[in-house]
């Protein structure tokens, strides 16, 4: 007989594979920080992937992405009879999918914050063990990263083969490509991180956090239609974002001459937006430091690090 | 006994779950969390189910409070058959389960207990009163307006005590109450039991714990229960006093050599009913049960031989644990997944 | 043998409909205290983040050169957003949550119908979640300077009820599908999301999917039920309403029923199914 304590499904551990090897690599064990961001994205990829089960591929990297997208494509549809050759159209649907991962950078590490917290309740432990926190949350916010890069490449491959988005090997620009997809990310996992680290002073209603700062974004950052429809006090809000200028250099970078010009960003050429998306990787970067800091030195004074909210 | 006078009432009650882990994928293997268990508990008894851990007592409380169906058998609650009459055996019970997390952080500890007890139908002046009286009773009513996430393990388990006796039920079903509690929080919840039990004669009480001396201070009668079995049920003094035909002794030792061969455990010693050995860091503590006191010097020079010199020998008395021991072959503590072979640790 | 009556419960408590009303406002006590006095960051998030999608949403229609009407289809589309998102988060995937923190036990042990701790969930969300409609619905029209012609007050209320009532009624039934699917309920939720918002015409009049698409959203009652507001709301076109509000009052009707009674029947068995395996009630980790 079987008795109620041996109760253990067999084969219910999955070994931790290619992390392990990262994490045995001599300068790994020398730093807390890279073991810490290595163990964040392991944990992380272990919540966010699983690609064994097709109903969470379906939702995550199909369903939800290609439904936001056929709600622009049916709208745009509606009102010109459905000309998707203009380049308009091109700049919505791009930047509709380019947005997955702005998305996923601004409310991945706030996400994680929260589910470490409420969901799986392992905040205390993480705390008191010596992770860095800042590297952790990194790692966890980057499994969603790739997540999130996997829709957007699914849902502008769909794009290109079924409404015609016109982007050819011809229309990119490689290195411009390179640069603003390594700026970018810099950038947007600093704000990422900021909005992350406020997270701890939040109840619940944290995990929205990101949400909020990417919906604003998505509104003022130029992803749906372009800056110029927005009354000019909007447009300067749009201008701050460094979102805005992100998705500006991946539609240039991709869609090359069949990019559509747009007032706001005339007087830019692709070098001053490189510049620009510099200086504002730096600059989110001192700042999530210190946030950072502040923010979890403001959470063990109110012992809000393991807070559970549920209501 | 009479179906009435019965507060809990369980013929043969045996319970599988099947859990995934068979040998091929997919495939589901059977668990028998309880096998057969038959049981009477009178109106106004303080029934114990003692058992270690895995042993079924939880399963068999899930059962009688009718969050889960028996395999086969028939449960009664208060004359209420658990599986057809569901809701009316609801209106008459409670559990309250240790280490449980039920409740609302955001609300204060008084709102919680008003919203659990109107989900039993009371009204809001029988919901005031039992409540100022229950929290002064329990010693958290300078506490009523705290938040619950602000409260220690103690003081929310004081609350789910109260949640568990607002509704006035007819059987409450305790699930290891004092799990986790310090002493003194230990002991405030054994006191509410019992003045909760002398004060309302005709209510009954199913505890289930695995430890002893919990069962032996609180408990009217108890049942041991082990890998889904009842083994006996008697009272505690009927239990202990099976064991007056043996001598008990506690003895410090210094740690023990393993044996050599089969025949070179202390249970080989002749006058040995039985043993275990529970190792410390420096010592070995053993608890033995002899025919007689004077199979003692045998057994001496048995672990004189082993190499291990006496540090201490207390003669005492029989407790629950030794029951247990003499019944199932192991200690409480053990892990029931373990077999026992001889020299019990 | 002879059935021996047994004794009464010792204390009088409420039975049928009382107990479900006590019930119900007992569990939508945590949600109205816990938004109007404990945390009210709440009224911040459920309002500020929808009303930027919305007004994204109209800017597209302004960026695309669309018609002044379609302004005023996107504001009530993103209005009724709060009700789907109140059924998914606050009352389908709500139930897993109540597992986890360890109150579906007690919901299940006590003698307070299922239902009624759904509908309290409900009725708990419902300040924010008519909050977060109205803020919508206000600050969109005046910035948009949207302009209602109402054709008809009465059917325009009845055919709200009847969506409401059709929508929680639905929400009901999906806490136990959710619950009962074995899954982590957000995952069910977020499925739910955008998907829905495409197939039932948030953004867009629905019959511009096609007739059978719309024929197969209209099971989500805010389909028809923003399709007949929708030609209520701006009577002079009704043209492109997907069936006539009449038909649509009568289908939100029947599909109120329907889904009531599912969420009687589905509860019931999920119920008896966490009994049986002895899984879904309580939480495990």
């Amino acid at each position: 007989m079987i008795t109620l304590s041996s109760a253990r499904p067999e084969g219910d551990h999955r070994p931790m594979g290619f992390a392990d090897r990262l994490l045995s690599l001599p300068f790994v064990q020398r730093s807390d920080a890279l073991r810490s961001f290595i163990l964040g994205a392991w944990l992380g990829w272990q919540i966010e992937s699983n690609w064994a089960d097709p109903l969470l591929f379906a939702v995550y990297s199909f369903a939800r992405p290609l439904a936001s997208v056929m709600i622009l494509v049916v709208m745009y549809s509606v009102i010109t009879d459905g000309a998707t050759q203009q380049p308009i159209f091109a700049y919505i649907y791009l930047g509709n999918a380019l947005y997955i991962i702005v998305g996923g950078m601004l409310a991945g590490i706030s996400w994680a914050v929260i589910d470490d917290r409420e969901h799986y309740r392992t905040a205390k432990q993480l705390y008191t063990s010596p992770l860095v926190g800042y590297a952790y949350l990194c790692g966890r916010g980057a499994a969603r990263l790739l997540i999130g890069t996997i829709s957007t490449i699914i849902v502008t491959v769909f794009g290109v083969l079924l409404f015609g988005i016109p982007i050819t090997f011809g229309s990119i620009d490689l290195p411009f490509l390179i640069a603003s997809i390594v700026l970018g990310l810099t950038t947007l996992s600093g704000l990422g991180l900021i909005i992350g680290a406020i997270s701890f002073q939040l109840g619940r209603n944290a995990w929205q956090a990101g949400e909020l700062i990417s919906g604003a974004l998505y509104l003022f950052a130029g992803a749906l239609f372009p800056l110029d429809i927005l009354p000019p006090v909007l447009r300067e809000i749009g201008l701050i974002f460094p979102a805005t200028y992100w998705l500006e250099a991946m539609r240039r970078a991709l869609l090359g001459a069949n990019m559509i010009g747009f007032q706001t960003f005339a007087a830019l050429d692709n070098t001053a937006i490189t510049f620009i998306l510099l200086a504002m990787s730096v600059g989110l970067w001192i700042s999530a430091a210190f946030v950072y800091r502040w923010s979890m030195r403001q959470a063990r004074e109110k012992g809000v690090i393991d807070l559970e909210t549920n209501y | 006994m009479s179906s009435i006078s019965l507060a809990v009432e369980t013929h043969d009650v045996r319970r599988i779950y099947k859990i995934r882990g068979g040998k091929r994928k997919g495939e589901a293997k059977t668990l028998i969390a309880l096998d057969g268990v038959s049981m009477e508990v009178p109106r106004g008894e303080l029934f114990g189910l003692l058992g270690p851990n895995g042993a079924g007592k939880t399963t068999l409380i899930k059962i009688l409070a009718t969050l889960l169906l028996p395999s086969s058998g028939t449960a009664k609650v208060d004359g209420l058959d658990v599986t057809t009459q569901t809701q009316e055996v609801r209106r008459r019970i409670s559990m309250v389960s240790g280490g449980e997390t039920s409740g609302f952080g955001l609300l204060t500890v008084e709102e919680n207990l008003w919203m659990f007890a109107r989900f039993y139908g009371l009204d809001n002046k029988t919901i005031k009163s039992r409540l100022a009286e229950m929290m002064q009773m329990v010693g958290i009513y300078d506490r009523r307006s705290t938040k619950i996430s602000d409260l220690s393990t103690g003081l929310r388990q004081k609350m789910n005590f109260i949640r568990g006796f607002i509704s006035d039920p007819r059987v409450v079903f305790l699930d290891e109450p004092t799990l986790g509690l310090d002493v003194t929080a230990a002991r405030d919840v054994r006191d509410f039991v019992k003045d909760w039990m002398a004060q309302n004669p005709d209510r009954t009480l199913l505890l289930t714990t695995h430890y002893m001396a919990e069962a032996d201070e609180l408990c009217d009668r108890l049942a041991i229960i082990d890998k889904g079995k009842t083994l006996i049920c008697d009272s505690p003094e009927n239990l202990k006093r099976r064991l007056q035909s043996e001598t008990l002794f506690n003895l410090k030792i210094q740690p023990l050599r393993k044996p050599t061969s089969p025949e070179d455990v202390i249970e080989a010693v002749p006058g040995v009913r039985s043993v275990t050995i529970a190792d410390q860091i420096d010592f070995s503590e053993l608890r033995l049960s002899l025919e007689g006191e004077d199979a003692l010097p045998a057994v001496l020079a048995h672990l004189s031989g082993r190499g291990s010199g006496l540090l201490s020998l207390e003669k005492r008395e029989p407790t629950l644990e030794d029951v247990f021991t003499q019944l199932v072959g192991r200690r409480l503590d053990e892990d029931t997944s373990q077999n026992s072979t001889g020299e019990g640790r | 043998m002879t059935q021996i009556k047994t004794p009464a419960p010792p204390t009088a408590k409420a039975t049928g409909a009382m107990l479900f009303w006590r019930t119900m406002w007992a569990r939508a006590y945590p949600r109205i205290v816990g938004s109007l006095v404990r945390e009210r960051s709440w009224l911040f998030f459920e309002t500020v983040l929808p009303l930027a999608a919305t007004a994204g949403y109209v800017f597209v229609y302004q960026a695309v050169g669309a018609p002044e009407e379609y302004v005023g289809f996107v504001v009530l589309g993103g209005a009724m957003t709060a009700f789907w998102l109140n059924i998914l988060w606050a009352m389908a995937s709500q139930l897993y949550w109540d597992k986890e923190g360890g109150n579906l036990e007690i919901y299940i042990l006590s003698p307070g119908p299922l239902m009624a701790i759904l509908l309290g969930m409900a009725v708990g969300g419902f300040v924010m979640t008519v909050t977060r409609a109205a803020i919508i619905l206000i600050v969109c029209s005046l910035a948009f300077s949207v302009t209602y012609t109402i054709s008809s007050v009465p059917l325009l209320i009845a055919i709200f009820f009847l969506t409401m009532i059709a929508l929680y009624g639905m929400g009901m039934m999906f806490a136990a599908v959710f619950l009962a699917s074995g899954r982590e309920a957000w995952h069910l939720a977020n499925l739910l999301q955008e998907p829905i918002y495409l197939a039932s015409g948030f953004y867009f009049p629905v019959r511009a999917l096609g007739f059978w698409v719309a024929a197969a959203s209209s099971l989500i009652p805010l389909t028809l039920g923003m399709d007949g507001m929708r030609q209520l709301l701006f009577a002079g076109d009704a043209t492109l309403g997907f069936l006539s509000v009449e038909v649509e009052a009568i289908i939100l009707l029947i599909l109120s029923v329907f889904f009531l009674a599912a969420a009687r029947f589905m509860l019931t068995k999920l119920e008896e199914i966490g009994r049986r395996e002895g899984r879904l009630i309580e939480r495990r980790r």
